[in-house]
């Protein structure tokens, strides 16, 4: 359902993506692995539309992106980001409203559905991230775990062909990071379609249908997670790997 | 200093703007709320002419802003100062065995000045006016104007009568001795800061007629084609003012001006000048009853009573409306200013930074000026409209940075998650970005109107009588600033503090977020 093709991303002289070809099937749970700056983010980035690239193109169901940014992509980008969900790191909820006005936003605002009716969802959504106590709380008033879940419910009500989510748990206390791991470990189960950027192996092995590893910009390997994981090809990955256990 | 020129004019503002007039009514206030109301009072009798003869100088005070034929700067010989009044300082310093020297004064402010020992004497079309005897002493006059009324050619209707007048809008100079025989007259007054101002106005239509000194009237009104001279309705005298505390400087300055008349200099320097005429003639035999009756006999001070508490509380009133409808103003076309500039297409973002840079380049007062008389060919907009439209439009500039900052102060990646969401980025701006921008320039924005209650105290150039016109004008009918400042100082106080209670709320509420 989502086919990349050749992507090629710059940043001045330094190539971040260099050649990135793959394709992503429905109700797949794709892990993306890698160094540090080996171009997760902005892979990931450039399938939501929010960086622009030089190279290749990107297809979504119907709708391709192609180089050239929002000028060139406009009827792309709104169909798009309307059928993939994002989820960031530091999940960047709006501050100025309720978790609850924060899953009801994009309904209400951008599809347009009554507030009643958002709001029936939105509760749902809070109910399955396990947050339906906190749906008057403000984020300022949340933990960073909590944040998160209501940053995939916001994600959820949109109900999004997919769900892309760059590094879901690093930025939480060890203690939060479970709490977050099992609301996408239910959503996998579900069939959600998922790529989820993440240093958590454990989760990788048992969670995703297929892991990738990105370095230098370019996929280095490509499988099953327990084969890539336990048994890499690459001696890159095994470098990767090898400091990531050690921690 | 003809014709008008907005920046000649509004830098002749600047000077006898109320910059000074507020700042006189703070030191006003310290003085009242330091309970001794003492003055330093020289000793009685007078030391005023010792002080003179000591420093072999005598200093007296004028507005070169007044212009031709008062005192101005001859631009084309090197900027020399000249005028029948620099040629009668100069006769009456040699009278007296010393120098002349000229002090540069705001003219509205030259009572206080010279009561604070600015300088000896005040020599510059001074009018003597009820109100102005009793505080300062008046020598005898040097010259004997005529109150001229003009109205517009086209307008036949107007009367040189007092029943004319009544309710009729008359502009003239605040606290002139036109402005006091409009008051009696009870005109409808517009009252200015400048000589050219009211005949522009006269001109527009945006008054009725204008009763000013002749020789005013012969300078900036004749000359206008579409003015016609209605007649002249009263007799006034310039004449040489010192301090109330000094009867010696007084009667020494009348001794040596009564020399200047008799040997006929006067009237050759009021030849030179072209303002002689016969008129003039009565100063040749100018008796002690001449000043009696010129002085007047009842003291026409008033105390600071109801009447003026009801007038300034409607001064107040109006800096408070003018304000807040230019606040009002200010907000949504700062916004706008603001996203045009950020996210506009180039060519209109550039024109957006170009209104900011100049709004906030120039002086407020210029703007006013520009826009009341500048452009009054143009567009024809009352006095409380250009007040309004004009400090809005000045302080949308400094609200369009206010917002500026907060919209760069929203993190990127509120935006981001918007747009991840499907929003489109003008309802990413609506929803997420504008909300917590404007929130982060609230407390600005409350400091911003808090300046702005302050500032609009400069509309006053454009003849709206708000708070502070309202105390210069109260203070010359009580001859003190002391307690119209502490009121007028008091109201500005009344109106703000409030506000800043709010703004320093909202900075903690901030703070805590
Ligand atoms: N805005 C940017 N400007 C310049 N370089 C960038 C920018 N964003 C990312 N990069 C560079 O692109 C490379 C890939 O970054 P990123 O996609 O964030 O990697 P990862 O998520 O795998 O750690 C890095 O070398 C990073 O320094
Ligand atoms: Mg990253």
């Amino acid at each position: 359902m989502i086919n990349v093709e050749s992507l090629t991303k710059t940043y001045g002289p330094r190539t971040v993506l260099n050649g990135v070809s793959v394709a992503f099937e429905k109700g797949q749970v794709v892990s993306l692995i890698g160094p540090s700056g080996g171009g997760k983010s902005t892979l990931l980035r450039c399938l939501n539309g929010l960086e622009e690239f030089h190279g290749g193109a990107i297809t979504i169901g119907r709708d391709v992106l192609k180089p050239g940014g929002a000028a060139v992509n406009k009827k792309a980008l709104a169909s798009i980001r309307q059928r993939v969900g994002m989820v960031f790191q530091t999940w960047n909820l709006f501050p100025h409203r309720t978790a609850l006005g924060n899953v009801i936003e994009g309904p209400v605002h951008v599809k347009g559905l009554a507030v009643a009716e958002a709001t029936a969802r939105a509760e749902a959504l809070l109910e399955r991230v396990g947050l339906s106590h906190r749906k008057a709380a403000y984020p300022g008033e949340m933990s960073g775990g909590e944040q998160q879940r209501v940053a995939i419910a916001r994600a959820l009500a949109m109900e999004p062909e997919a769900l892309l989510l760059d590094e879901p748990t690093s930025a939480l206390d060890p203690e939060r990071v479970g709490e977050v791991l099992d609301v996408l470990t239910g959503l996998a189960k579900d069939g959600l379609t998922m790529m989820v950027v993440t240093h958590e192996m454990r989760f990788a092995r048992e969670v995703s249908h297929r892991t990738l590893v990105l370095h230098g910009g370019q996929i280095i390997e490509d499988g099953p997670p327990a084969e890539v994981i336990d048994n890499p090809k690459h001696e890159r990955t095994r470098a990767f790997l090898g400091l990531t256990r050690r921690d | 200093m003809y014709p008008a020129c907005p920046k000649a004019l509004a830098s002749r503002a600047v000077r006898r703007g109320q910059a000074l007039a507020v700042l006189v009514a703070l030191a006003a206030l310290f003085v009242a709320l330091g309970a001794c109301g003492s003055r330093p009072t020289p000793p009685s009798g007078g030391a005023g002419l010792a002080r003179v003869r000591a420093a072999h100088k005598l200093r007296w005070g004028a507005d070169i802003q007044g212009g031709e034929p008062y005192v101005w700067e001859d631009s084309e010989h090197g900027g020399r100062r000249v005028g029948f009044e620099v040629d009668l300082a100069n006769a009456i310093a040699r009278e007296l065995g010393v120098e002349a020297e000229f002090v540069q004064n705001d003219w509205s402010a030259l009572v206080p000045s010279l009561e604070r020992g600015t300088f000896d004497v005040i020599l510059n079309g001074f009018e003597v006016t009820p109100s102005r005897v009793g505080r300062v002493r008046f020598t005898r006059p040097y010259y004997c104007f005529a109150a001229r009324l003009m109205a517009r050619r086209s307008d036949s209707a107007v009367q040189p009568t007092v029943g004319w007048m009544r309710g009729r809008r008359v502009g003239t100079l605040a606290n002139s001795f036109s402005f006091e025989y409009l008051r009696a007259a009870q005109a409808e007054i517009v009252p200015y800061e400048g000589v050219e101002e009211p005949y522009i106005d006269l001109a527009q239509g945006r008054s009725d007629a204008v009763l000013l000194d002749d020789i005013i009237a012969a300078r900036y009104g004749e000359p206008r084609q579409d003015l016609r001279v209605v007649g002249d309705v009263a007799d006034g005298y310039y004449a040489v003012a010192a301090r109330n505390e000094e009867p010696d400087l007084q009667a020494a300055v009348d001794g040596a001006l009564a020399r200047v008349i008799a040997s006929g200099e006067l009237e050759r320097i009021l030849s030179r000048a072209g303002i002689m005429n016969e008129r003039q003639r009565r100063l040749m035999t100018w008796s002690e009853s001449d000043q009696r009756r010129m002085l007047g006999t009842q003291d026409t001070r008033q105390r600071l009573n109801g009447t003026h508490v009801m007038l300034f509380l409607r001064g107040a009133r109006t800096t408070l409306w003018v304000s807040t409808l230019a606040m009002c103003l200010a907000i949504p076309l700062g916004l706008l200013l603001a996203v045009i500039r950020l996210y506009g297409p180039k060519p209109l973002a550039k024109l957006a930074g170009l209104y900011i840079e100049v709004y906030r380049g120039t002086p407020v007062l210029l703007q006013l000026y520009v826009l009341y008389y500048g452009l009054a060919d143009v567009v024809k907009l009352n006095a409380p409209a250009a007040a309004i439209l004009g400090l809005g439009m000045n302080y949308a500039a400094y609200e369009a940075e206010v917002y500026r900052a907060g919209i760069q102060a929203v993190p990127k990646g509120q935006t981001e998650a918007a747009l991840s969401l499907g929003m489109s980025l003008p309802l990413a701006l609506r929803r997420v970005v504008l909300p917590q921008a404007f929130r982060l320039a609230l407390p600005s924005v409350t400091n911003d109107f808090i300046a702005l209650l302050k500032d609009s105290s400069l509309v006053s150039v454009i003849t709206v009588v708000e708070l502070t016109k309202q105390m210069t004008i109260t203070a010359v009918d009580v001859r003190s600033w002391v307690l119209p400042g502490a009121m007028c100082a008091a109201l500005y106080f009344a109106m703000s503090y409030p506000l800043s209670i709010v703004a320093r709320r909202l900075e903690e509420k901030m703070a805590r977020a």
